[in-house]
């Protein structure tokens, strides 16, 4: 195997039964595929990206020697293209099955949805007319199939949904691929990978591949650059729509249209104000009516949610304090908080452990001990006065360890 | 008074055992003495005032005036600001108040001590006033809080409501002589002075920079170590996160925000607590800017207690900082 391919094609599944996931799928499609008397003649696999459409069709192909003639939306697709690469798949199907080992051709278009409106003229009629005619199956995957112009495709298609797999299985199959590239990878790393994929393997598996190429070992903190690296697209845009906004009325359709959640975009928008205002006095502006928008927010609680509205428009105040001084920066993502929260959560575990050993001895709070303690233990523990009191305190080495080292708050 | 030797930290080695060693509450003491001799004839009591004022140690005086050297079965200690939750108050105290232990000597109930109690929820704290209702034949409760406004009202009134003010300052240097005669430390009289003062009233704090003074020297706390350790003990992150906004690094200061958020896990309200403490340690402020500063510290700890995302708030208040230290800077 050549040692410089993409591990997504190196790993990619020979065999149906190793295309993990999506069990239901994966057998409708077999029984499709087996059947000969289909009740329609094409089928439509639709998901999310990366979910294994591609990889199971290439499988069961394999598995059925079926030999694939593939169209992908990087081949043009209007009629005359479509009807000069299919046509002769889909009509002469007798001559390849002697000159090779192949049981049949299938025609397989993946990525439909990606037929576009002008350089594709055609390319929808064109395949319901393939279709229609073709006496090979005919294979279609698309990832939003809500799509007006595939209503046309729908109709004359078996439907087919993939979902995103599940992090646990995405989880065992990086653990395999670690050990046949011999890394040694910590769990957490994996759960991380795994988990900002979204349950896309193609993408947990390049990640993988970016990350352990390099080194032979893989720890949590090696993941770290990752999240900030699979942007959230639309997260992207809204920002980008947002701070540029030319007027308030601007930036409070933007937000009207916007399909993220308000409360991460209230965290990003308190990440990326610095960087829009440069000014103090303008910066402060805009920062209060963050400050408003989330007062609202406070008040909508669970079930005030009348009160969006007013929440949206402090929100476009705050893009709106300047709009002429706007230059686009690069956005902060994913945000600072919940960075500083997930790699601090060690810390804050054992500071909040000390603080209630001393708060069971002293009758206090872990809050109390905390503020009105820790920092005369740390000077009694660099003075090295505080022996006794913290053995009886019941302080275990680590946590000793932990309050020395620790910088004072 | 009786020392518990067992004990390191000193506030816990020179806290009272009995009603009659407590510093300077003989009207509070006096009341309760009278509720000591019939125990049956005693309420449930709310003890309220600033912290460091001696209200646990009287709760605990009391667990031990009643049930002697056993005080701890018969006494269950919660602290609200560690289990604030409903589910504390169903779990923990309706079991513990219903099946409470036969009675004891003369005392015919368990003693349940809330600490910090005005930090519950206003659902727990309504809970726990029907359970104060149905258990009352078995149970009191002795509920501690800074500040008797913040406990609803139907439990205030069933509680005999005892304030607690300040310490005396010459109760409090007194107090402290009296614990470094028996650590055999000199303490200079300066030194206690200067102990007072930075403690404002609060004992344990007082007792705490005490007993880690005499860490720098042996035998000896004079005032100069009592500074050093004010000093070192006084958060100075904050101050570092103060000075950052006025001086025009405002992402830094936001940074060394979540540092105290993260690593420390302050909340808002603490944060800001802080601030507005720290504000007055800023030699660089005029005294009117400190009052306007002071000012938006207040309109940001309301809006806290109203928004959904304490960082939003805080990060405001700090650009805000950043706003009056630019405007400081082009004034002179």
């Amino acid at each position: 195997m050549r040692e410089d391919l993409l591990w997504v094609e190196k790993y990619r599944p020979k065999k149906i039964a190793d295309v993990i996931g999506n069990e239901e799928a994966k057998a409708a499609f077999v029984d499709w595929l087996k059947n000969k008397r289909h009740t329609k003649k094409a089928v439509l696999l639709y998901g999310p990206p990366g979910v294994g459409k591609t990889t199971l069709v290439n499988a069961a192909a394999n598995e059925f020697s079926l030999r694939v003639i593939e169209m992908n939306a990087s081949d043009t697709r209007s009629e005359k293209a479509i009807n000069a690469v299919a046509k002769p798949a889909t009509s002469f199907v007798a001559l390849d099955t002697f000159s090779t080992e192949s049981k049949g051709n299938i025609l397989f278009m993946d990525e439909v949805d990606g037929i576009a409106g002008n350089e594709d003229r055609g390319g929808v009629s064109a395949i319901v007319k393939i279709v229609e005619e073709s006496r090979v199956p005919v294979i279609m995957a698309a990832n939003d199939p809500e799509l007006a112009k595939l209503r046309p495709l729908k109709k004359i298609s078996t439907l087919i949904r993939f979902q995103q797999v599940r992090i646990p299985l995405i989880i065992a199959m990086l653990q395999k691929i670690c050990q046949k590239e011999h890394i040694k990878a910590e769990f957490e790393a994996l759960e991380r990978i795994a988990q900002n994929s979204r349950g896309d393997v193609r993408s947990a598996i390049n990640d993988l591949q970016s990350l352990g190429e390099t080194t032979k070992t893989l720890t949590l903190q090696d993941t770290m650059m990752l999240s900030a690296r699979n942007k959230d697209i639309s997260m992207d845009e809204t920002l980008r729509g947002y701070f540029s906004a030319k007027s308030l009325a601007e930036a409070s359709a933007l937000l009207s249209r916007s399909s993220v959640d308000y409360d991460d975009l209230m965290m990003a928008v308190a990440d990326n104000l610095p960087l829009r205002y440069t000014d103090p006095a303008r910066l402060a502006e805009a920062y209060d009516f963050l400050s408003q928008a989330d007062m609202y927010r406070g008040r909508i609680g669970t079930e005030n949610w009348h009160l969006l509205k007013y929440y949206y428009n402090s929100l476009a105040e705050a893009a709106a304090v300047q709009p002429e001084s706007y230059k686009p920066f690069t956005f902060i993502s994913p945000p600072i908080k919940i960075i500083t929260l997930f790699w601090t959560k060690g810390k804050r575990t054992m500071l909040d452990s000390i603080c209630a050993k001393i708060g069971k001895q002293c009758h206090v709070s872990r809050k109390t001990a905390k503020e009105d303690f820790i920092p005369f233990l740390k000077i009694m523990i660099a003075k090295q006065k505080a022996t006794p009191a913290l053995a009886w305190l019941e302080l275990a080495p680590e946590e000793i360890d932990f309050l020395a080292k620790m910088n004072k708050f | 008074m009786a020392v518990d030797e067992e004990a390191v930290m000193w506030v816990e080695k020179y806290r009272p055992k009995k009603l009659d060693e407590v510093v300077d509450l003989k009207d509070i003491v006096d009341s309760l003495k009278a509720f000591m001799r019939n125990p049956k004839t005693m309420p449930h009591l709310l003890l309220a005032g600033i912290p460091g004022t001696g209200k646990t140690t009287v709760a605990l005086c009391i667990a031990r005036e009643l049930f002697g050297q056993n005080w701890k079965t018969f006494t269950l200690e919660l602290n609200a600001s560690d289990e604030r939750g409903i589910d504390t108050v169903r779990d923990r105290i309706k079991d513990f108040s219903r099946y409470s232990r036969a009675a004891f000597g003369n005392v015919p109930f368990a003693l349940v001590i809330l600490d910090e109690s005005d930090q519950m929820t206003g659902p727990a704290q309504t809970a726990l006033r029907r359970i104060m209702e149905t258990s009352s034949r078995t149970c009191r409760f002795i509920l501690i809080c800074n500040y008797s406004g913040k406990i609803i009202e139907p439990i205030q009134s069933r509680c005999a409501l005892f304030r607690f003010s300040k310490l005396d300052r010459k109760a409090m240097i007194e107090h402290l002589h009296f614990i470094a005669k028996k650590e055999k430390v000199t303490l200079a009289p300066e030194a206690a002075e200067r102990i007072v003062d930075y403690a404002e009233g609060d004992l344990r704090h007082a007792i705490n920079a005490l007993q880690t003074a005499s860490a720098y020297k042996e035998g000896v706390v004079d005032e100069k170590t009592v500074s050093q350790v004010i000093g070192e003990a006084s958060p100075v992150q904050v101050q570092v996160m103060i000075r950052k906004a006025l001086y025009g690094d405002y992402v830094e200061a936001r940074k060394l925000m979540y540092e105290l958020i993260g690593s420390y896990g302050f909340s808002g309200s603490e944060i800001v607590r802080q601030m507005q403490r720290q504000l007055f340690n800023i030699s660089s402020l005029t005294p009117e800017q400190k009052a306007d500063l002071s000012n938006i510290i207040g309109e940001y700890d309301y809006r806290l207690t109203q928004g959904a995302n304490s960082d939003v708030q805080l990060s405001a208040l700090l650009a805000q900082f950043s706003k009056v230290g630019k405007a400081k800077g082009e004034s002179c």
